[in-house]
């Protein structure tokens, strides 16, 4: 049903916020213009109108492909997988992305359940390019993730907490947030800490400030500048290497701490899935 | 001084715990220790012992990595949590460490190159490490100043730091003045501690001749900051 109303994106969306409870990433973007005077949200006038034509719905489109068609060497789609809402359930999954798995025994955020899904349920060897290629509109990480991402646009943040390791790895991602170090003496508060503030011409969204913070985290998302589609984990390596920082490993726990951490901060302001960013 | 925290003993012995067949790994069987740490202890455990970032890599100004992510006195006194500032003993214990580490040219401060200046003012280049690493035998490593400032209005620069636009031309040139600006990028901490500002002079970003060129852009009266 999904997959053939998503041939014609337009109508596609329309279906979708009918059929389930998504709304269309431009009109959560423009709920939120609406509620609030920012500029954050407001500094690319040609990224606003553009959302509707967002190349981002047909990497979305060719991730929804990849979802549902039997792949790997045990020959099953990912319909089988778990997103924390039950196999194959995606709607409203993302938002509540990072959040712990029992069959992990792990809080794990989008990227990595795609892997263990990759790996454990179609059977993929580790350092197949399915697995292991995570970035450009072209990878199939970044087509799934864009693909599941949708089923939540509109729908609010909300993590769970209610697991120690969920609230462990909340809180660690917090100091982590917080934590100076390196050459730079860089954290992430010198640039997500205030309002009206710009790096040269960009301006920054603040990370208290709900409205501006959801449309932050809100990935995957167009980069026009990049001419590809990013995700959460392609953020978070770009911010580290500004700060002068290492390379973070996008399987360890602390990327996903700090998803973790920043996803709480956004809680209950509506996600725009997909995004399309500078 | 500075206090001193137990956390570091705590995070080895934890970490000790965990090392189980003489290999500390991050997976499913030590998760069940974090719910046991402080959020600090968890934070530096997922940093430096559960692979949480790549720390071997060599940097530029030598060593590895792991060494950003250590942090000194003035990184733990001003990471504070939810922002804002430590208390006033510990300000001025940031700001009197920033007194110690200022070193002044031998000859005293001097303006150098101005046009070489607004090219480093301009420059985000240096010190970035990981999936593409800065070889600092391409190019001189930049300030990036105008990132947080703006300068001559030619071009765009940020605004998370003050305008410097016509600093000189504003202010002069007196011994006085070009000592302060000097110390605020040399460490800006010894006037506004636990600043955003990075210390550019203590931390060794930036070297002597750069220092004096990117001076020379924001006090020569030819500087196009000073137009």
């Amino acid at each position: 049903m999904f997959k053939k109303a998503l041939l014609a994106l337009p109508v596609a969306l329309a279906v979708g916020a009918t059929a389930h409870a998504q709304t269309p990433p431009e009109d959560v973007l423009q709920g939120l213009i609406d509620q609030i005077d920012s500029t954050y949200l407001t500094q690319s006038e040609m990224n606003i109108m553009m959302m509707p034509d967002n190349p981002a719905l047909w990497t979305g489109m060719d991730g929804e492909d990849l979802f549902h068609t039997p792949r790997g060497p045990n020959n099953v789609s990912m319909e089988a997988c778990d997103f924390g809402k039950g196999p194959g359930v995606l709607e409203g999954a993302y938002v509540e992305l990072p959040r712990y798995f029992e069959d992990t025994n792990r809080v794990m955020d989008l990227e990595n359940r795609i892997v263990h899904c990759m790996t454990e349920v179609q059977g993929f060897d580790p350092d197949d390019p399915a697995v292991t290629r995570r970035h450009g509109s072209g990878s199939d990480h970044m087509q799934i993730q864009t693909y599941i991402a949708m089923q939540s646009s509109g729908m609010e943040w909300n993590n769970p907490l209610d697991h120690p390791l969920e609230k462990a790895m909340r809180d660690a991602g917090e100091v982590m947030f917080y934590r100076r170090s390196g050459i730079a003496d860089f954290n992430c508060h010198t640039c997500h800490g205030q309002t009206d503030k710009r790096i040269r011409a960009s301006v920054l969204p603040n990370k208290d400030v709900g409205e501006e913070w959801t449309k932050a985290i809100s990935w995957p998302a167009f980069r026009v500048g990049h001419d590809n589609v990013r995700s959460t984990q392609h953020r978070i390596r770009g911010c580290y290497w500004q700060m002068r920082m290492p390379r973070i490993n996008p399987d360890g726990d602390a990327s996903i701490a700090l998803m973790s951490y920043w996803t709480d901060a956004a809680r209950g302001q509506p996600a725009i899935l997909p995004d399309m960013k500078r | 001084m500075f206090k001193k925290t137990p956390v570091a003993a705590g995070i080895a012995a934890l970490a000790s715990m965990m090392i189980v067949g003489g290999v500390a790994v991050a997976d499913a069987d030590n998760a069940h220790y974090y719910t046991e740490m402080t959020p600090h202890e968890l934070a530096d455990y997922l940093i430096f012992e559960a692979d949480g970032f790549f720390l071997d890599q060599e940097v530029q100004e030598g060593g590895t990595t792991h060494q950003r992510m250590v942090q000194d006195d003035m990184h733990k006194a001003c990471s504070v949590i939810g922002g804002g500032d430590p208390d006033q003993e510990t300000l001025q214990a940031v700001r009197e460490a920033a007194a110690e580490s200022i070193v002044y040219p031998e000859g005293g401060i001097q303006l150098g190159d101005w046009e070489r200046g607004r090219e480093l003012a301009w420059s985000g280049f240096g010190y970035r490490v990981g999936h593409r690493t800065d070889d600092h035998s391409a190019r001189p490593v930049g300030g990036n100043c105008y990132n947080c400032h703006q300068m001559a209005t030619d071009r765009t620069g940020g605004n998370v730091g003050p305008s410097l636009t016509a600093y000189g031309k504003t202010r002069g040139t007196s011994e006085a003045i070009l000592k302060y600006a000097y110390d605020m990028i040399y460490n800006p901490h010894v006037y506004f501690p636990c600043t955003n500002m990075p210390r550019f002079g203590s931390s060794g970003f930036l070297d002597e001749q750069a220092m004096a060129d990117i001076m020379a852009y924001m006090f020569d009266p030819e500087s196009p900051v000073n137009e």
